[in-house]
């Protein structure tokens, strides 16, 4: 994807990322955030959480992989997020994105970028801005 | 004519739209919107001046204010120093018979938005605290509703005869106009929108 195939308006194809129990041991130990609250539900819940979430830095990850599959090569300058509802590990998630800006002379785009819960509740959302070759 | 009654911009804390970047998308997405009314997050933007903005996009630009009370989210519409005087718009917990009378006296309107919704929500609190007088008009259509929300907030309204109107909600560009609300007169400012709220010549509109 280079800058010059990019319009205002573009949406990115969505992904459904998998964020079941065995993804999300791996993401956490693999990034030294191993917590019992995103592998446990029974742990979360006497957290007061309605089970296991999905790590904030995992949802982060989940997205950019979003805008890298979309434009692989491409530079995330910034990603600004906010997290509004846990996002339960185990559900189907679906993560989108679409340009909102466009400028021409730092060759970057700025997305929305979100991700919704199975049942359509917004868990995250937020902008990131992206560099095109 | 078709306004979005509920976006918020950069200078709400968790919003991440610049105002101009909604005028772009609205027209080269053709979403059916003439306008947008601004309801930043326990503050009214006193700085922001969105005329030019106005002209180049042909939208009409409103501001107001989302404030906080014991009993969820209100918006209030048509604020003014006067009403500013009357209570706190930073404060989380404004009493609402408190906001409804102050925005009644200062010639604002001022109704729940996301009624539906748990803890920031109206009818949450009915649960366990009174109903509140002097309501007359709430959001019923709300671009961040969880299914079934509106449609509780949609009985409730018919049930209690209030009118009710819809809002996005948005906080990033994308989802300015997933609910609108649409007139039966034409609209140029503030004091216009006031009117025709006040006339209840108007629908909740979804395009969500």
């Amino acid at each position: 994807m280079r800058f010059e195939d990019v319009e205002l308006g573009d949406e990115l194809p969505e992904r459904h990322p998998d964020v079941s129990l065995e993804r999300v041991r791996t993401f956490v130990r693999a990034g030294h955030h191993d917590f019992p609250r995103f592998t446990d539900h029974e742990v979360a819940k006497r957290e007061g959480l309605p089970g296991a979430v999905v790590p904030g830095i995992m949802s982060q990850a989940l997205l950019s992989a979003m805008i890298h599959d979309w434009a692989p090569g491409s530079r995330i300058r910034s990603l600004d997020t906010v997290f509004r509802t846990p996002m339960i590990v185990g559900t189907k998630p679906t993560c989108r994105a679409a340009v909102t800006d466009v400028d021409d002379d730092a060759r970057t785009v700025e997305l929305d970028i979100t991700m919704t819960t199975e049942d359509g509740v917004t868990s995250v959302l937020g902008t990131a801005v992206v560099e095109l070759d | 004519m078709i306004l979005d009654l509920h976006t918020h911009s950069i200078r709400s804390d968790d919003g991440r739209a610049k105002v101009e970047n909604y005028c772009q998308w609205i027209r080269k997405k053709e979403i059916p919107l003439d306008g947008f009314v601004l309801t930043e997050h326990r503050q009214f933007d006193d700085d922001s001046d969105y005329r030019g903005l106005e002209d180049r996009y042909q939208l009409l630009i409103l501001k107001a204010s989302e404030v906080e009370t014991d009993y969820g989210h209100v918006l209030v519409f048509g604020v003014n120093d006067d009403l500013r005087q009357e209570f706190d718009f930073a404060r989380i917990d404004n009493p609402i018979g408190e906001v409804l009378e102050a925005a009644k006296r200062c010639g604002a309107v001022a109704a729940p938005c996301h009624p539906g919704r748990p803890n920031v929500g109206l009818f949450a609190h009915y649960e366990r605290k009174p109903e509140v007088e002097g309501i007359e008009l709430i959001e019923v259509f709300n671009g961040g509703s969880r299914p079934g929300e509106d449609d509780w907030s949609v009985r409730e309204a018919d049930a209690r005869g209030w009118a009710g109107f819809g809002g996005s909600d948005s906080h990033i560009v994308s989802r300015i106009g997933f609910c609108a609300t649409e007139f039966d007169d034409d609209i140029r400012d503030m004091d216009g929108l006031l009117t025709a709220l006040r006339s209840k010549r108007f629908v909740p509109r979804t395009f969500r």
